[in-house]
């Protein structure tokens, strides 16, 4: 940093990603996460059955994916120049690896979505020339579960390639950021599906889905807050530039949005809500939806932190 | 004696073989075809710029860049302009020497853009190597512009794409001239040529001059230089 000659001022003017962009991570995240974590389970406890939490992953997978397509497409430039990423391709890009994997990905979760939701289209009238296209794509659904459970996970890492490749930023160029985003989405992600396979699919509070779900909660944000730790003792212990972005977590807006988004709302208020309240309490509907709007606030918070904080504190 | 036999035959076999394998390993100096290519750098003088802006006023109308943009930034590092701070020292009258600094693209040969764009729109010239646009390619993700790590590159306002310097690539280069900037520059402040060629202006001002490179710890090799105003003291 003590060169013998220097320039500060840039032509981009102001941040190159704004907010959409965190929204698209956000989006994505939980799509990843909630379609990891539901197929997880499938295979695991060999589910041949739709069950309300796979229908409520489905569902909560599609949904999510394309509301992040919507914000990704809608922060280009101009955005009817959308087509060009799907044409050109450079491998060598992590965007354009991504834009492989989603293309790959959201055909495949509309596809699984209708093979766990059939129930729900016999009931729909309106919905029933989607039946015949069920009944003669039946025998792909195991192999397209298998690939939507790999695509997920890239999916949810990605958004964290993503964002590393930008070297000028040290909050951001680290290579801890995509396994901290795969945690946060399958936190995020769960808390989701959780809450709509309660309030939509009529799931029960304990069933045995549930308490898998609960049980994985706690080490997943374990790890999650293990990952930044990491991410904050690395800027804290690095070269001058590294340190200069260790400010980010003490000073400023965003250090605020941390501490009270991430740590206080993310993490604080779900451990407070499930162990500092009466059991029952903490094992009612209520706290369940307060604990899982706590995981998405924090899991926005978070993005919206390392976005921000992370263009803002450049070498 | 079938000792010696052994070992007669291994010795001729390492004998033959390294008869072959030599001239592989010589094979591969084809390096050399390469380094034939041009390798363009600009190099700015800062002991010789006294921030005039022709050659930013040069670079819009050759690009025509709309109003306010423009694809090269003259940084004012100290010395006071009436009624302006002095970046340097921060008081309004100073004694201290007037410093500009050109802040544009750095024509990385290591370039992170070009890496990073998913359309190939931000790309390297063929002929002559050097990071330019293909603006039917962009499609404005704005990727390029965050991984610059010089922050060199914007928006087109009125083509809504990404853009850069590129030594005026297209609407110099092409027809042999020198880049805008570099014509306009009445105190030849600004030098541009081929550093592989050995007779070059450009490479014999840099076999000469010490001149640095921008945030050389990124590792993206610039081909922009400066040389910087090194009075130390009084």
């Amino acid at each position: 940093m003590d060169g013998s000659i220097e320039f500060t001022m840039g032509l981009s003017q102001g941040i190159a990603w704004p907010w959409p962009i965190a929204v698209y991570l956000f989006f994505a995240g939980i799509s990843g996460g909630a379609l990891s974590i539901a197929l997880f389970i499938r295979f695991f406890k060999k589910q041949t059955t739709n069950t309300p939490f796979l229908k409520a992953a489905c569902l909560t997978s599609l949904v999510t994916i394309s509301l992040g397509m919507i914000c990704l497409v809608f922060d280009l430039t101009n955005p009817l120049f959308f087509w060009r990423i799907l044409v050109f391709y450079n491998l060598n890009s992590v965007m354009s690896v991504g834009v492989l994997a989603l293309n790959a990905y959201i055909p495949l979760v509309a596809l699984i979505t209708l093979f766990a939701m059939e129930d729900e289209i016999k009931r729909i009238p309106a919905l029933s020339f989607l039946l015949p296209i069920i009944e003669k794509l039946r025998c792909l659904r195991s192999p397209a579960e298998k690939a939507v459970l790999v695509l997920a996970m890239s999916v949810c890492a990605y958004t964290g390639f993503l964002i590393s490749a930008l070297i000028r930023f040290p909050i951001i160029n680290t290579s801890v950021l995509p396994a901290l985003f795969v945690a946060s989405g399958l936190s995020a992600g769960a808390a989701v599906a959780k809450m709509v396979a309660v309030g939509v699919f009529k799931e029960e509070l304990h069933s045995p889905d549930m308490k898998v779900l609960h049980g994985a909660e706690w080490p997943i944000m374990a790890a999650e807050i293990l990952f930044i730790f990491m991410l904050a003792m690395s800027l804290f212990s690095g070269n001058a530039g590294m340190q200069s972005a260790f400010a980010a977590f003490h000073t400023g807006n965003w250090a605020g949005v941390f501490w009270i988004g991430v740590v206080g709302i993310g993490f604080v208020a779900p451990l407070l809500l499930n162990f500092a309240t009466s059991k029952a309490f903490s094992h009612s509907a209520k706290a369940l939806y307060m604990s899982g709007m706590c995981a998405v606030v924090g899991m926005m918070c978070l993005r919206l932190f390392i976005l921000y904080a992370g263009q803002n504190f450049a070498v | 004696m079938s000792e010696n036999l052994e070992r007669r035959r291994f010795l001729k076999c390492l004998g033959a073989s390294s008869l072959i394998i030599a001239p592989l390993g010589c094979s591969s100096v084809k390096e050399e075809e390469s380094s034939n290519k041009p390798h363009y750098v600009m190099v700015f003088d800062q002991n010789k710029c006294i921030g005039c802006g022709d050659c930013k006023d040069a670079c819009n109308k050759t690009n025509n860049l709309p109003e306010g943009k423009s694809r090269l930034l003259l940084e004012q590092q100290s010395g006071g302009v009436a009624g302006e701070i002095c970046p340097h020292c921060g008081k309004t009258e100073c004694d201290c020497e007037r410093k500009y600094v050109r802040v544009s693209c750095q024509q990385c040969k290591n370039a992170p853009c070009v890496t990073v764009c998913p359309t190939g729109a931000a790309h390297r010239d063929e002929k002559t190597g050097i990071v330019t646009m293909d603006a039917s390619k962009c499609a404005g993700c704005k990727y390029c512009i965050g991984a610059c790590p010089y922050d060199a590159r914007f928006i087109n306002k009125e083509t809504d794409v990404a853009d850069n310097c590129d030594f005026c690539l297209n609407t110099k280069l092409s027809k042999g001239e020198l880049p805008a900037c570099v014509e306009s520059c009445r105190h030849d402040a600004l030098i541009f040529g081929d550093a592989n060629d050995p007779t070059s202006y450009v490479s014999k001002l840099l076999r000469v001059k010490d001149s640095v490179r921008m945030k050389p710890g990124f590792g993206t090799e610039p081909s922009l230089r400066y040389i910087p105003i090194v009075k130390v003291g009084v």
